[in-house]
């Protein structure tokens, strides 16, 4: 071993305690980084492999580029094809089940019987398989049928265009998991009629030859049906493999945060170390090492620190990994449908990932201690011990600070939400700089506050920071990534809650809401024919009904999700905010000929002007629509949307089932009365539900208030680096004023004033670490409030005084905490042996 | 043969009001073998002297040739080379690493300079036992007393074998018999081993070891003792004294 | 017992000593004859007197010399007279003190503390005296200055004989 690394190795196990706290610093990080990022590739890979799994048996499946139906007679050109074997007609649609059922959501198959089972093959379990000439007959897979308790000879009852369709279970096959969502199969034209879809079909799954070159049968299969149709897997699981990954962004975000907070508290201790050992560097010069040499020893230690760090993180990653997916797995499969047999995936780039960042940041906070090691000179072996005197503040990082805060401010003041929310991350940077000088001022102002409760020790605390100004605004910067973390985030849910609620009145202002359970599947939600909103009109006391259908496109690459209004009962029951465009004119405009209006989600992707033509994909080929406005609402608010008529989107995407109905009732008519009536009426379409609209706008903001609080554990679980800082620091502090405790205690402090002493400076570090979270979450919350509204989505700004309080709190028990371990230590200390310690 | 020949040394700390000049044209020479004290009232420039004989410090005006080389015009990594190569050091506090062994310190400046660490450990194993200090090879510094300390730190200051050693106040912080036995051991280093050995002190008795006492005050040179001969004219001082009886 | 050297003593001296001692009544001769074969044997007893005396002398201590101090004789004659530089009476003298130092510790390094221990405090002792004399002349030759100010006292003119007249 090198004398760099001998060194290293001697001197950490010499400080064992702030050795252990560095290393915790680390571990929490790469714990983050390398659990987590093993941990996804489990879950996308379970997800593949049920895929491939069903998939593995269609050779290919045809499905409209828009994602839309498409004629039954497509069928023929694809038979034709050389190299097919056989084709099958499929209409495939997901349909939420009522609730109260042990099951939310099976995918409707309707199947022409005989090709399908050429196509794929089935084993069966029950009875038999549908036949040619079954009307209401239905299979099922066998665990399906195992956790509804259907029995053969059973009723099964779907939700359809026409309200519910009941099905007799006939057989129960061994299931085939896809997607998660178990499959049931009915006869074609019975799910044909069920959705309103008469002649139409939206996938087709075909068998090759044997022997047939794949590659040339697909090309043929392309050239014989053009570019309305579309070849390949199983669609679907882009969406979901694609929020994986940004949840893998999101977490990797975290991991990183939290490996900065760590790289904070290693600086803290590198520095510590370059100072504390200024003598030792100093012979080491004078006997001949060069400054490239103290550099290397320094270094080597970060080295052996960040891989120690790095390795426990992983084995801890790794085994949160494995106990995460313990856990996770029977949720996936009760909800999810999805046999999750995969475990953590820790391969060579994870590995990588997570050594570049635990040790890159380890060495790279050692770097500037190491740096400033090399410039001692080699006089300072022979200059007797001074006691650590007043270090003062750096003028020029002060400067820099308060010139970046400037900047900053400057970004907020222009207005540009981009250059704003850039400008937050100058302030961070900036309070980190300007740290030092701020230590001071806020240690005068507090520490008064301070000496009310620690009448003596508080003066002594306000000294003892204030000496090491950089040591303690190192650690405030690492507690002011965490807790600007809880407040930025609070600052934008606080203000996303007062903005939704806002949407939600603007967007959903009607008085009854008649929704699928469930939103999230834009595409699977089946709908209710036209013929409900006409009985709904029909009913006395109502006095307006609106609808929402939906339908899937693409334009300018974008995949597009269409929603057909009705304009005129739209701009009086519903309603949207807009950013282009007049009101009143847009609607009118909507309703001559093919007008759209473009959300904020695609207008940021693909920016438009009033007036300009955009073009659509739809089942039967592109059509040109012209942007007559650009606005949001807030059930698409997450994404690309475009609005137009519900003529329209009948006749170029065949589509005319509402999603979603809006109801007035008259000022006169009692709340009551109109609900049990839209009750009743309901009935035949378990799919809808009959809302109050103040009641689900309440449920809304309740279930957002839930995200939010879940939300907090992780950001607080996210700040605990920030308590290791503190930690730390004052367990520095203590180790380097061991002879000055000795002193106190000789001259007559009690143990409970050096406790009260090293208590009243961790708050006091806290109080500065609290202040500097709080000014930099509330300027980072600010701006990306206005980054938001970049989307479409303007917010107002809202206070977050609950999370203030609540980083507050967290800030001031991690102060107490943090001083119980080095409060301990310092009053324990054997005076004699103090006194003694150079 | 010359070894260290300083030329008109002087050294001025800080600026405007606050100027100290603590060497004023110091010119020294050492002779290989030969053992020299430095005397003076604190403060006149002992320590300052040292350090830039030593390579530490660099000097405001004057020369200094160390074995050939001009220290005041090597750049810092030859300064630093020269050293590890040329020069060893004794200290007052002893300025041991603390989280090394006593055959880890003694074998630092070998390990430094690039040798491998089992040829480092033994070279300094053997310098350990020369100046004495046979059983207590694997103590840390804290195992160790102030005199062992000030043996190992004697041991590091010969294991590369320089041209000269320096000594700044080596008995400082010890009793007057390990201070004996340090001042005794340098005296060994001229003798036998014929380096040359600058040394700071302020006890008599200890630079009466020295071949040649140098006085300095106020920075400079004021008067020199060459001692020369032998224990004989000791004996008869001895005799006189049985003789007054 | 204690080397050597401390116990090494010329009979020249020890004959002068004992005729001294004889003299003066500590000692009494008796003469012993040879038994033929050797010489006659002089064998001296201590007397009365003798043993009183030793009794006394173990029981007195020892005065010691002050003031005999020939340096600082010098040193002040220098400074009154201005017949020598001080500083120069202060480097021979310090250089002297020092060749005996040096010349003592070299003698005592050589020295056997496992048998000579007694000659060992016997340097110690001469080795202590030096110090003190250098620390001595260290600390008059700083301050020097300060006594060159305080001026030598003018001795008092004691008339001798009668006043002159007309003064
Ligand atoms: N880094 C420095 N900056 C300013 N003045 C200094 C510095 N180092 C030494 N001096 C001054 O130079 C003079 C000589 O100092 P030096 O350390 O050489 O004295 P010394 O003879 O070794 O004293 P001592 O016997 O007390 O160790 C002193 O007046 C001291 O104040
Ligand atoms: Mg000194």
């Amino acid at each position: 071993m090198s004398i760099q690394l001998t060194l290293a190795a001697r001197y950490m196990a010499g400080r064992k305690l702030r050795t252990f706290l560095t290393t915790l610093a680390v571990i929490f990080g790469v714990t983050i980084v390398f659990g987590l990022n093993g941990l996804l590739p489990a879950f996308s890979e379970a997800f593949r492999q049920n895929m491939l799994a069903s998939a593995g048996k269609i050779d290919l499946t045809v499905t409209s580029a828009s994602g839309g139906t498409f004629e039954a007679e497509v069928i023929a050109p694809v038979r034709s094809v050389n190299g097919i074997d056989e084709a099958t007609p499929i209409l495939r649609q997901n349909a939420i089940l009522p609730t109260g059922q042990a099951v939310n959501a099976v995918t409707v198959v309707g199947v022409d019987p005989e090709s399908f089972s050429q196509v794929r093959p089935h084993s069966l379990v029950l009875g038999r398989y549908l036949q040619a000439g079954d009307k209401n007959a239905l299979v099922l897979g066998e665990k399906l049928a195992e956790e509804m308790g259907l029995k053969l000879g059973d009723i099964f009852t779907l939700p359809s265009a026409a309200g519910a369709t009941d099905f007799a279970v006939v057989g129960v096959i061994a299931t085939q998991g896809v997607l998660g969502v178990e499959e049931v199969y009915v006869p074609l034209s019975t799910a044909q009629a069920m959705f309103n879809q008469a002649g139409r079909l939206n996938t087709i799954e075909a068998r090759f030859a044997a022997q047939a070159d794949r590659v040339q049968v697909a090309a043929a299969v392309q050239a014989q049906l053009g570019n309305r149709f579309k070849l390949g897997e199983i669609e679907g699981g882009g969406q979901f493999l694609s929020a994986l990954a940004m949840g893998q962004i999101v977490l990797n975000l975290f991991g990183v945060l939290a490996l900065a907070m760590g790289g904070f508290i290693i600086l803290n201790t590198f520095r510590t170390v370059v100072a504390e050992r200024r003598r030792d560097i100093g012979m080491l010069r004078a006997l001949g090492a060069t400054r490239g040499m103290v550099v290397g020893i320094i270094l080597a230690e970060s080295l052996l620190q960040g891989l120690l760090g790095t390795a426990i993180g992983m084995l801890i990653g790794a085994g949160l990994a494995y106990s995460l997916i313990g856990l996770i797995r029977p949720i996936f499969e009760q909800f999810l449908h999805m046999s999750f047999t995969g475990r953590p995936v820790f391969d060579i780039p994870v590995f990588i990932w997570a050594l570049v960042l635990g040790v890159g940041i380890t060495m790279l906070s050692g770097l500037l201690p190491a740096i400033s090691a090399s410039r001692v000179v080699p006089l300072e072996a022979l200059r007797p011990m001074v006691g650590v005197a007043a270090q003062r503040a750096a003028r020029r990082g002060a400067w820099v600070g308060a010139g970046l805060i400037g900047l900053a401010a400057l970004t907020l003041i222009s207005g540009a939400p981009k250059a704003a929310a850039a400008g937050a991350f100058l302030v961070l940077i900036g309070l980190v700089l300007a740290g030092p000088a701020l230590v001071r001022p806020i240690a005068l102002l507090f520490g008064r506050l301070l000496t009310v409760i620690f009448a003596r020790e508080g003066q002594i605390a306000q000294g003892n920071m204030t000496r090491q100004p950089g040591r303690a605004a190192i650690t405030a910067s690492a507690m002011m990534i965490g807790l600007a973390l809880i407040i930025a985030c609070a600052g934008m849910m606080s203000s996303m809650e007062e903005g939704i609620g806002r949407y939600l009145a603007k967007s959903m202002g009607s008085d009854f809401l008649l929704m699928p359970a469930s939103l999230v599947l834009g595409g699977g939600n089946v709908g209710a024919s036209p013929e409900l909103a006409q009985a709904i009109r029909d009913t006395p006391g109502v006095q307006d009904v609106t609808t929402l259908r939906l339908a899937n496109s693409e334009a300018r690459g974008t995949a597009l999700q269409l929603v057909g209004i009705e304009p005129e009962s739209f701009a009086r029951v519903g309603g949207m905010e807009f950013m282009l465009g007049s009101e009143a004119q847009i609607y009118q405009e909507l309703r001559n000929g093919r007008g759209i209006i473009l959300n904020g989600v695609f207008a940021v992707r693909n920016p438009v002007q009033l007036g300009e033509w955009v073009t659509l994909k739809t089942p039967d080929g592109e059509r040109a629509y012209q942007v007559v406005g650009v606005g949001s609402d807030l059930l698409n608010a997450k994404a690309a949307t475009g609005f137009i008529s519900q003529a329209n989107l009948a006749a170029d995407f065949h589509e005319s089932n509402d999603l979603l109905l809006m109801v007035n009732k008259t000022p006169e008519a009692e709340v009551t009365a109109v609900r049990s009536a839209l009750d009743g009426l309901v009935k035949q379409y378990p799919a809808l539900t009959v809302m109050e609209s103040t009641e689900w706008r309440e449920t809304m903001i309740g279930m957002f208030g839930k995200v939010v609080g879940s939300l907090y554990f992780v950001l607080i679980a996210l700040a605990i680096p920030s308590l290791i800082a503190l930690v730390n620091t004052l367990a520095i502090n203590v180790i380097e004023r061991t002879r000055e405790i000795g002193v106190i205690r000789a001259v007559g402090g009690t143990r409970r004033q050096v406790q009260r002493m090293i208590l009243a400076e961790s708050l006091l570090l806290a109080i500065l670490g609290i202040a500097f979270g709080i000014l930099a979450g509330l300027w980072l919350g600010y701006s990306l409030v206005g980054a938001v509204g970049v989307v479409g989505f303007k917010l107002t700004y809202f206070f977050p005084a609950t999370s203030v309080l609540i980083a507050t709190a967290v800030g001031l028990i991690f102060g107490v905490i943090a001083a119980l371990l080095p409060a301990r230590q310092a009053a324990q200390l054997q005076i004699v042996r103090a006194l003694r310690y150079e | 043969m010359a070894i260290i020949q300083t030329n008109n040394l002087s050294k001025v700390y800080g600026s405007g009001d606050a100027v100290v000049t603590a060497l004023r044209d110091v010119s020294l020479t050492v002779e290989t073998g030969e053992f020299v004290a430095v005397m003076g009232p604190s403060g006149c420039g002992k320590s300052t002297l040292l350090h830039l004989i030593g390579g530490l410090d660099r000097p405001t005006a004057g020369t200094i040739q160390l074995d050939g080389d001009d220290l005041s015009r090597l750049s810092d990594t030859r300064l630093t080379e020269v050293r590890r190569r040329k020069i060893g050091f004794v200290f007052q506090f002893f300025n041991l690493i603390p989280v090394l062994d006593a055959v880890e310190n003694a074998a630092l400046p070998l390990i430094l300079d690039g040798m491998k660490l089992a040829a480092a450990r033994a070279t300094a194993a053997e310098w350990l036992q020369r100046v004495g200090l046979d059983g207590q090879t694997s103590h840390r510094p804290d195992q160790l007393s102030g005199g062992q300390q000030q043996r190992v730190a004697i041991a590091r200051a010969l294991a590369t074998e320089p041209a000269l050693v320096l000594a700044d106040e080596p008995t400082g912080n010890l009793d007057s018999r390990a201070s004996d036995e340090v001042a005794g051991l340098l005296r060994q280093v001229a003798d036998e081993w014929q380096r040359a050995v600058l040394m700071v002190t302020h006890d008599p008795r200890i630079a009466a070891y020295a071949d040649r006492i140098v006085f300095l005050k106020d920075g400079s040179i004021i008067d020199q003792a060459r001692l020369n001969g032998t224990p004989l004219e000791g004996a008869q001082l001895v005799r006189d004294k049985v003789e007054a009886l | 017992m204690g080397g050597e050297a401390l116990w090494d003593v010329k009979p020249a001296q020890i004959y002068s000593t004992l005729a001294r001692l004889k003299e003066s009544g500590g000692i009494c001769e008796q003469t012993v004859d040879g038994d033929g074969e050797g010489p006659d044997r002089r064998v001296y007893a201590i007397t009365e007197k003798g043993r009183a005396e030793l009794t006394a002398w173990f029981d007195l201590p020892i005065e010691r010399e002050h003031q005999r101090d020939e340096v600082f004789t010098k040193l002040m004659l220098a400074l009154a007279t201005g017949e020598a530089e001080p500083h120069r009476i202060i480097q021979i003298q310090r250089t002297k003190l020092y060749q005996d130092l040096h010349d003592l510790t070299a003698q005592r390094r050589l020295a056997n503390p496992k048998t000579e221990l007694a000659h060992i405090l016997l340097l110690d002792s001469i080795v202590m005296h030096l110090e003190a004399d250098l620390r001595w002349l260290e600390m008059v030759e700083a301050r020097l200055d300060e006594i060159q100010r305080q001026p030598v006292p003018e001795p008092e003119l004691r008339p001798r004989g009668r006043p002159k007249k007309n003064s």
